[in-house]
């Protein structure tokens, strides 16, 4: 398994908040992306309800997913493809690198797919000795780089132009340049002798369709189409969620996916892969296996509370609009999963204690919910989250976390019960106030634990009298 | 003569201790409106920032609370869409394995309306002859506007006060970072996403920056006021009474 | 490591399966709704006028989707606009110019092997006829021939089987004749099309798939490729470049009626 480091959240987010080419980058994406999409949901032409019907497609896909698996093997079979099921990322793992022994596997190109980040498949590949190129190009500079995506569909948004130039020229040997189609250009000739002389084609599956027995990929740049064209075998991996009943189902979520994903009406190239080429046909891969990949997503289906998350189709939209993701940026997050959807998919599969921070780290505001094409709703499964830290849960294996702000709340419990003590806790504070640093009438230092508010900002003070009390003045005042 | 309708004050606890004005301003609306307005004295609060931390027996205790006080209340008013969410929404997840509590927070829900929500699609009134001479901008709070899908009321409130100008600003319905103890837990991302939010409002050249929620306000007024900012915050009931400002 | 029994097995159980909680039976669509019914009737019975509004939508939305959309309409036009593409673009590698077509009706019609824009320029054919006759060609040496020829065009040219006017999308299955890196690995792609290939939106296409009893039998075939628009990448600070891993240009052309 990938290791996570979703400890470090506050301090990579306080370096990237610090990082103004991370923001500028940040604003860039989510200005334009953001509003690209909730224009397309505006204009769809069958209407808002789509995205309701659309989840209903994908809730009914998870409600039968045993069906569905089954189906979709067993038509991949009659494709002449190869199903495997892998339980762990261990097992994952195992099976692709038993299928690049048997091929004699020395170079892999790989479309972008999470779920080979979350088991750490090109760690393992390149252990045993392969050559693995990621080939989309944001994934390839962040690979030559030796760094960790930022986002789920553009991940080396952090990245200038400039410092991209100045990674090619060390990396590639080609002229500096800060030339976004001369570097763009400069992958692509990197890139092709790869894809030209790669015996193995690995991608990921954004949408398998159980009654054809396919698989989709979509991408804009084509690299997966090169990958899962030109390579001998052709391996997919696929999170044993992402599928669905049938051709017209698949046909309203792939557009919902592209518009959440880049603001398009449907990526630019889209492909249903069922098996390998026919023994007639004059290219494509000789061999297609499929990886279905388990890895804690039947726990997630087990729990009610948290099946809802497994209609994702990582399409990233809610990164686009999250107010959170537009300031730390990806890597905060510690995982592939990044933004809204990483905050509640992370602990759900790492362990829901070794990502505390990603399900308290939000301001639950609600743009990740109305962004989703399919009106997930992540800030019900952040607060079902914050409550496991909160009491702990065996059944997730969660501590308990926070026992001090636990207390702090269960006597603020005590105080507000009864209005009484309520007005007698008030007045202390409205007495302590005055010894705290003002400035314009306002506190401008509060003592811990509550001094995180004044770094940068004042607080109104308690009001000489509460509302309540000035009520009963009026009360008893009338006539 | 015709008997008032009555409506009960639920008062959101950073009103009724930091801004208390801001109720007052409320009950004259509302009394303005012909209304006869109620306030339960015992009231604290929901529970909410229990609940958003994920404290829910406490956030339970609170909501039990809140029961007792409200349920013999035909019509529940209050000034935060943030409380409102949470008693017409969370409160029933709170309940959800209990038939008999979820029935009677359900029902309670039902029954509970912020400000302009109120005035607006339970009153039918769009105009409540306010005035306000200066320039105004208006934050869309994340839970009003998201959660309880109200925009549109505050929206024609407003832009029927007379003499006021309404100014629209840069990402108006964009999160001013307060999220409870996430502005203190996680101070450093607060801190930054208000800082956008000041800014658009300060760029916005309004005088005012107004809204349905002295949560995101305090917030805000609080960045503002660090920056010694003449920009002053006030709830959107403190405009429709009327109450210029200097 | 766990068989496919055991995985779905436990899938089953996370499901809470049980004489309580079977599975839903209408999972799967066995008969064309009265929706889908009407889709079907509606492209049967469109008319050469809606067929000619079709071209028209897609002139419109190739630009925006950096399509180069080219007006002619008739096969001599055509093949005659082909040989300038052919003689005045560049090679993207080297020199050498050279073209990989698919071995398809339409662009045997198109007769480009006469072209005298051609110039001595190689016309290759990713034919299927060498694997018919078993004795001359085995499949793999046909594919190695195919690759090589398809590794050194710089223009490739295909038909497609649909075309969608609302998003200018191309769907092409494999087919004998049809390799799919044509389409690909070139850097300019050319496309040629009769308008009775035309349907109006990917809802259409989806339908036809699934339910003409013609598309039925062939299938999605071991590999359905959708294309809208030239390969792109925004992975550069956003800055939207054309041509990233997939061909750079896409050229398209309508053949009016059925181009005899």
């Amino acid at each position: 398994m990938s290791e996570i480091t979703s400890a470090e959240y506050k301090k990579v987010a306080g370096h990237s908040i610090a990082d103004p080419v991370l923001q500028s980058a940040l604003e860039s994406l989510q200005s334009r992306l953001g509003p690209a999409t909730q224009n397309l949901y505006q204009n769809l032409p069958e209407g808002q309800e789509l995205r309701k019907t659309a989840h209903g497609y994908r809730r009914k896909a998870i409600d039968n997913l045993d069906i569905l698996l089954e189906t979709l093997a067993d038509n991949v079979h009659k494709n002449g493809g190869q199903v495997h099921f892998a339980a762990t990322d261990e097992d994952a793992v195992d099976i692709c690198l038993a299928i690049a022994r048997t091929h004699n596997v020395k170079k892999v190109v790989k479309g972008k797919s999470m779920v080979t980040e979350e088991i750490g498949l090109n760690h393992a590949l390149e252990e045993a000795g392969i050559d693995v190129a990621e080939t989309d190009l944001g994934e390839f500079i962040i690979q030559l780089a030796g760094e960790k995506p930022t986002h789920i569909v553009a991940p080396a948004i952090h990245k200038t132009r400039q410092q991209i130039g100045r990674l090619f020229s060390e990396k590639l040997g080609t002229p500096y340049t800060e030339d976004p189609p001369t570097l763009t250009f400069d992958a692509r000739k990197a890139l092709r002798q790869k894809f030209f002389t790669a015996d193995m084609g690995i991608s990921g599956c954004n949408l398998a369709c159980a009654e054809t027995g396919h698989i989709t990929t979509v991408s804009n740049e084509g690299n997966i189409r090169m990958s899962t064209t030109l390579p001998k075998v052709h391996v997919a991996f696929m999170g044993m969620e992402r599928i669905v009943a049938n051709l017209e189902e698949q046909q309203s979520l792939l557009r919902l996916m592209s518009m959440g994903a880049a603001g398009q009406q449907i990526g630019g190239y889209v492909s249903y892969i069922g098996g390998p080429a026919a023994e007639d046909h004059c290219d494509g891969p000789e061999a297609f296996h499929l990886i279905i990949v388990d890895n804690g997503r039947s726990k997630i289906l087990a729990d009610e509370e948290f099946r809802e998350m497994l209609c994702c189709i990582r399409c990233g939209a809610c990164l686009n609009v999250c107010p959170v993701y537009g300031k730390i940026g990806g890597h905060a997050y510690g995982s592939a999963y990044t933004g809204p959807v990483g905050a509640v998919v992370t602990p759900l599969l790492f362990g829901v204690n070794n990502a505390a921070d990603l399900c308290t780290g939000e301001t639950l505001c609600g743009a990740c919910r109305q962004a989703c094409p399919l009106e997930i709703n992540l800030p019900r499964m952040l607060l079902a989250l914050r409550a496991k830290l909160s009491e702990g849960d065996p059944k997730w294996e969660v501590q308990p976390k926070g026992k001090f702000e636990k207390l702090m709340f269960e006597a603020w419990q005590k105080i507000i019960q009864r209005r009484k003590v309520y007005n007698g806790f008030l007045k202390i504070g409205y007495v302590l106030q005055k010894i705290l640093p003002g400035q314009d009438g306002m506190i401008r230092r509060l003592p811990f634990p509550f001094n995180g508010w004044t770094n940068k900002r004042n607080l109104k003070p308690l009001a000489a009298k509460t509302f309540m009390q000035r009520w009963k003045d009026r009360a008893g005042g009338k006539p | 003569m015709q008997k008032k309708d009555k409506v009960t004050l639920f008062v959101q606890c950073i009103v009724d201790t930091m801004y208390p004005e801001v109720a007052e301003s409320m009950v004259d609306v509302l009394e303005g409106l012909g209304l006869d307005v109620d306030c339960p004295t015992e009231q604290t609060c929901c529970g909410q920032p229990a609940f958003n931390s994920g404290h829910q027996k406490v956030a339970r205790a609170a909501a039990e609370k809140f029961i007792t006080l409200f349920e013999n209340s035909q019509t529940i008013v209050s000034p935060s869409g943030s409380c409102v969410n949470m008693v017409r929404n969370h409160y029933q997840d709170l309940f959800k394995d209990e038939p008999a509590m979820l029935a009677r927070v359900k029902a309670i829900g039902e029954r509970t309306f912020e400000f302009t929500e109120y005035i607006v699609d339970v009153l039918g009134v769009e105009d409540v002859g306010a005035r306000f001479n200066g320039k105004v901008t208006y934050h869309a709070s994340c839970h009003l506007n998201r959660f309880l899908d109200i925009d549109r009321q505050p929206r024609a409130l407003l832009a029927n006060i007379s003499d006021m100008k309404l100014v629209e600003m840069k990402d108006a319905d964009k999160c001013c970072g307060f999220g409870g103890t996430f502005a203190v837990k996680y101070s450093e991302i607060s801190e930054a996403l208000v800082e956008d939010k000041v800014n658009n409002i300060i760029a916005s050249g309004a005088d005012v920056v107004a809204g349905c929620d002295m949560g995101c306000l305090m917030n805000i007024e609080g960045m503002l006021s660090r920056k010694k900012s003449p920009v002053k915050v006030m709830h959107i009931a403190q405009l429709l009474a009327g109450k210029s400002y200097e | 490591m766990l068989g496919r029994t055991e995985f779905i097995q436990t899938i089953s159980k996370a499901l809470g399966r049980g004489a309580a909680n079977p599975a839903d039976t209408d999972i799967f669509t066995t008969s064309a709704s009265p929706d889908q019914e009407a889709v079907l009737a509606r492209i049967k019975t469109r008319s050469p006028a809606e067929r000619k509004q079709l071209r028209g939508i897609i002139e419109q939305v190739a630009g925006p989707l950096h399509i180069d959309f080219h007006p002619e309409d008739n096969l001599q036009d055509i093949a005659g606009s082909i040989g300038r593409l052919i003689r005045d673009k560049d090679p993207e590698w080297g020199t050498e110019k050279s073209v990989v077509r698919w071995d398809h009706p339409l662009l045997s019609r198109l007769n480009l092997e006469s072209l005298l824009e051609l110039d001595g320029v190689p016309l290759h054919t990713t034919d299927s006829e060498a694997i018919d006759n078993a004795t001359k060609v085995s499949a793999t040496e046909q594919q190695v021939t195919v690759r090589e020829k398809v590794e050194a065009s710089f223009i490739g040219i295909t038909s497609a089987d649909y075309l969608v006017a609302a998003t200018a999308t191309l769907a092409m299955r494999s087919r004998p004749g049809h390799a799919r890196s044509v389409s690909l690995v070139p850097a300019i792609h050319i496309v040629v099309v009769e308008e009775e290939k035309l349907l109006a939106n990917l809802e259409e296409l989806y339908t036809l798939l699934k339910w003409d009893p013609k598309e039925q039998a062939l299938g999605l075939t071991n590999c359905l490729s959708l294309v809208s628009g030239p390969s792109k990448t925004g992975d550069i600070e956003l800055i939207m470049v054309h041509g990233a891993h997939g061909p750079r240009e896409l050229h398209l052309f309508i053949v009016a009626g059925k181009g005899e």
